[in-house]
């Protein structure tokens, strides 16, 4: 199966696409090689070429399976998510405050990363099941649990940004899937409407990471510093940036998670404006090619795949650039193909594994 | 083939025709793009738009000046001898950024501090209070560290964080109270200083003395270096570097060695000494005693030990040489013989017979011997002090011509000296009772004896012996010689003022000198006397309230003398608060200073070759 990839298959590669994939690896590997960041077992840029290499095996093995198979394992892959979601809770290891990681051997991986995968094709097996035609209300309801259970395993960790993020690929998926616009708009009445219960159940550390988003200077040396720092590294950047030896603000360490959640101001400052635009537009061509894959799938399943491997991709983008340059709260959400950080990296390859099988079976 | 094994499972996709085709996925991508539209709004806002000054925020982050204290100029005595010296010094700082963050923590910090070096907590709570706690520059809280402290300071280092040992250049002293009122201290910039805007917090500042006078000269300019800190205030890199400018060096009138004999004259007494060269004005010794410790007065001295020296009943802080005014006593009657002689009211050989009582209306003005002098003429009156003769002479000269006379020898104004807060002594006008007849006579006959409406200072009694002893010139008493920058070039300079001239007729001159002479050799100035060398001296006790014998012992005691007599190098001037007669408590002090001036001079060259 495996093996047998059809050679009519390997000509409807999106070559493009993995193009500007390889581009952002290349200016990732660049950006951490210029931030002398140490780690124990091995340089970050080491460690991080080994995941890229990793996550070119998963893109590889995804992309050569038909996306109708695996969308069928699609509730077995959700079930052992959850499973690795409870799992974590229990024996995870704690890094500042949350527990998140879990050690397999000599690398350590983070089932919330990896479950966004499993909850993709999941909800494609829900929305394109036959029985599941049209999707009423009465329909969508089954979906609640399968929304809410996971999303409150991953807060408990507690990783906000993760959870949070099952939402925007829910509603992605839900109107791709043809739920009618008026059944849409209810839910997300209803779900603005429990926001302020959402809000009761925050941690303290969460509710001040949206009180400074919403009044920076609040507490220049604690929560808002991140958000400060970043600001200063990004808008120092000016037009050109300062080129690698002057990004004071990444080398000196006063920018935080530098390496991870943070990667992009460090970019922003070595090279400026420009530099960001250029960034900016690999990722735009990224998902274009996504969503045209999605557009041009012929049948709704590779269509919801495709579609929803591309929301998956740019959402994480845009919160992540969004909170680094102060649009939004502060919420630790890595940077696709940039951050230093293995699950993600593995996540994000196999996200592009789906979208290149359903771009290699679209004429099937 | 795919499709009917699918079919064929539990799990059955929808058909094609339930496939909402191509508008929703572009809907999506086009809300996306619009998302990628804000962010790159976002970057060209922070970036192009707002750039700069973000520019300005990360240089902000980075870049630390850190102040390197200028070494204080030295003070030269007249010799090339140093009055004054820098040595490095242990200080004790606070980096409030360092500090950890959480409130009990940090007091934690400093409490371990306080206990190892015994501060009060407070102490050093308060200086931190003071500043911005994300400040980088150090907060000095305790100068002039003993060494043990610092080696406990350094073995905890690791649980101190934000704790600091700084070597910094500190003022020492050749001994803990030498010429601590022509020095002057120094100490930290006050709040009031820092308000003023002249100083940045931490200067060390001259506050009195020479030191708060030449202070612009004196302190230099620090210098500084640019260094890059990262995140955690650790510098990587000296980006630049400026050299501090040492102050400027001054060279004073003074003479170490005799500003040393004449405070070791003055050891356990209050009062005053003055060392002129009538020559030129220089001031080549000046001691107020009790004197303050400035050693201590320059490290941080703790609020007991400042309040003791601030209440002290006797004043420490006060310069007697400048500030204080008293009754010059006795020594007033070489102006009423000046005056006398030069307006013909008085003649050498006019005989006063002295019961030691004189009868004025209703009161009666005693002499300070009980049994009288008897028979004395004018000579014998200045050498024996005799008050009755100076009754008589003083109601004959009469206020307005010795209140001439007294103005004419630099009584009643400043002298000039270069030091903050001369008092101008007092001095009856001349027409001062014109609405009246004629002054009080009970105050002319006071005046005679230097008792009354007349105070001075010792530097103006200085200045006017001076003057005796120079023939008439009244010097602006001289302290700074010059002020030179290290490389020798001189930066100001004081070429010697002259404010006044006392003009005398030589007969008058020449009797005044054979009298002075005389009050040493076989007056009331006996005790000064020093075989080998011709002293002219004049003795006086300004009483105080003094018609009781119980206050005979509360006299302030003067005598003013200049040496040799016939070529006069220096002039004395001994004031002894309390003390009791003039001949029997300072004569013998002025003794011990000429005898160190002219007998151990040669020792002492010895001694330093």
């Amino acid at each position: 199966m495996i093996i047998g990839i059809d050679r009519r298959l390997l000509q409807n590669v999106d070559w493009p696409l993995l193009g500007a994939v390889l581009g952002l690896v290349a200016l990732s590997t660049a950006t951490l090689a210029n931030l002398n960041v140490v780690r124990i077992g091995g340089g970050v840029v080491v460690r991080q070429l080994l995941w890229v290499g990793v996550g070119i095996v998963a893109l590889v093995l995804v992309a050569s399976v038909d996306y109708r198979r695996l969308v069928r394992l699609g509730p077995a892959l959700y079930l052992g998510g959850l499973a690795g979601l409870a799992v974590v809770l229990v024996v995870g290891r704690t890094v500042s405050g949350a527990r998140r990681w879990i050690g397999v051997g000599p690398v350590t991986v983070q089932p919330a990363e990896l479950f966004k995968i499993a909850f993709l094709l999941m909800l494609v097996w829900f929305l394109v099941s036959r029985w599941a035609q049209p999707p009423t209300l009465g329909i969508l309801a089954l979906l609640l649990p399968i929304v809410a259970v996971p999303f409150g395993l991953i807060v408990r960790q507690p990783d906000l940004g993760t959870a949070l993020l099952l939402w925007p690929l829910l509603i992605a998926m839900l109107v791709g899937a043809g739920v009618r616009f008026r059944l849409l708009g209810g839910l997300l009445v209803a779900g603005l409407a429990a926001l302020p219960l959402a809000w009761l159940a925050l941690r303290d550390y969460q509710r001040e990471r949206i009180m400074v988003y919403l009044d920076p200077v609040r507490d220049p040396q604690g929560t808002a510093y991140n958000v400060i720092q970043a600001k200063i590294a990004i808008g120092s950047g000016q037009l050109l940036g300062k080129g690698i030896a002057g990004a004071t603000q990444s080398r000196l360490a006063f920018l935080p998670e530098r390496h991870t959640d943070f990667i992009f101001a460090v970019f922003a400052e070595m090279w400026g404006f420009l530099g960001c635009l250029v960034l900016l537009v690999c990722y735009a061509l990224l998902l274009v090619r996504g969503f045209d894959i999605a557009a041009a799938a012929r049948e709704p399943v590779g269509r919801l795949v495709a579609l929803g491997a591309t929301c998956l991709l740019a959402a994480q983008i845009l919160i992540n650039v969004g909170m680094v340059t102060g649009l939004l709260p502060v919420v630790g959400i890595p940077l696709p193909f940039m951050s230093y950080g293995g699950s993600s990296m593995l996540v994000s390859m196999t996200a592009l594994g789906l979208l290149l099988s359903v771009r290699m079976r679209q004429f099937q | 083939m795919m499709r009917r094994r699918f079919g064929a499972t539990y799990w059955r996709p929808a058909s094609e025709r339930s496939d909402v085709g191509k508008g929703r996925i572009t809907a999506i991508a086009a809300v996306v793009l619009v998302a990628f539209c804000f962010v790159i709004g976002q970057l060209w806002y922070l970036q192009v738009l707002e750039g700069g000054h973000f520019l300005d925020a990360s240089d902000k982050n980075r870049l630390r000046i850190r102040p390197v204290a200028a070494p204080r100029g030295v003070l030269f005595d007249r010799h090339g001898v140093p009055l004054v010296d820098n040595r490095p010094a242990f200080t004790l700082s606070l980096i409030p950024r360092e500090l950890p963050r959480d409130p009990d923590e940090r007091d934690a910090v400093l409490g371990r501090v306080a206990a190892l070096i015994r501060i009060p907590f407070q102490e050093l709570a308060d200086s931190v209070a003071r500043v911005a706690s994300d400040s980088f520059l150090p907060v000095r809280v305790r100068r002039g560290l003993a060494l043990e402290d610092m080696a406990k300071i350094e073995e905890w280092k690791l649980e101190l964080p934000g704790v600091i040992v700084e070597v910094e250049p500190q003022r020492t002293y050749p001994s803990s109270r030498f010429a601590a009122h022509l020095l002057g201290y120094v100490r930290e910039a006050s709040d009031e200083q820092l308000r003023q805007g002249r100083y940045r917090r931490g200067d060390m500042v001259g506050q009195s003395g020479l030191e708060r006078l030449l202070d612009e000269h004196l302190r230099g300019r620090d210098g500084g270096e640019r260094i890059e800190v990262d995140a955690l205030g650790r510098p990587v890199r000296v980006i630049q570097q400026s050299e501090p400018q040492p102050g400027a060096e001054v060279v004073t009138t003074v003479d170490r060695r005799i500003q040393e004999a004449a405070e070791a004259a003055m050891e356990g007494k209050a009062g005053a000494v003055v060392v002129m060269d009538p020559r030129s004005g220089d001031v080549l010794a000046m001691v107020s005693t009790p004197a303050f410790p400035i050693d201590r007065f320059t490290g941080t001295i703790d609020r007991a030990a400042w309040m003791r020296v601030v209440q002290d009943p006797n004043y420490p802080l006060l310069n007697r040489t400048i500030q204080s005014q008293y009754a010059p006593g006795s020594v007033f009657k070489i102006v009423i013989t000046a005056a006398g002689l030069q307006e013909r009211i008085l003649a050498p050989l006019d005989q006063v017979y002295c019961t030691g009582e004189f009868t004025l209306g209703t009161g009666t003005f005693r002499d300070w011997k009980p049994e009288g002098h008897g028979e004395v003429d004018l000579q014998r009156a200045l050498v024996d002090s005799c008050n009755i003769y100076y009754y008589q002479a003083g109601l004959k000269i009469g206020g307005p011509v010795m209140a001439k006379y007294a103005r004419m020898f630099g009584l009643g104004r400043a002298t000039g000296i270069d030091l903050a807060g001369e008092r101008f002594g007092l001095l009856p006008r001349p027409q001062l009772r014109r609405g009246r007849e004629n002054w009080l006579l009970g105050d002319v006959v006071n005046i005679s004896i230097g008792q009354g409406p007349v105070l001075v200072t010792p530097i103006q009694v200085g200045t006017f012996m001076s003057a005796i002893a120079n023939g008439g010139v009244l010097w602006k008493p001289r302290l700074v010689q010059r002020i030179e920058r290290r490389d020798r070039e001189v930066l100001w300079s004081d070429p010697g003022r002259v404010t006044g001239h006392v003009e005398l007729s030589p007969v008058v001159w020449g009797f005044l000198r054979r009298s002075l002479v005389a009050v040493v050799e076989d007056g009331t100035g006996v005790p000064a006397r020093i075989p080998g060398l011709e002293i002219a001296g004049k003795t006086g006790t300004a009483q105080m309230f003094a018609n009781s014998r119980a206050d005979r012992g509360q006299d302030h005691a003067w005598f003013a003398a200049y040496a040799p007599a016939r070529d006069p190098e220096v002039v004395v001037v001994v004031l002894v608060e309390r003390g009791g007669r003039g001949g029997q408590v300072a004569a013998p002090i002025a003794r011990k200073i000429l005898n160190a001036i002219f007998f151990e001079k040669v020792a002492a060259v010895e001694h330093a070759g």
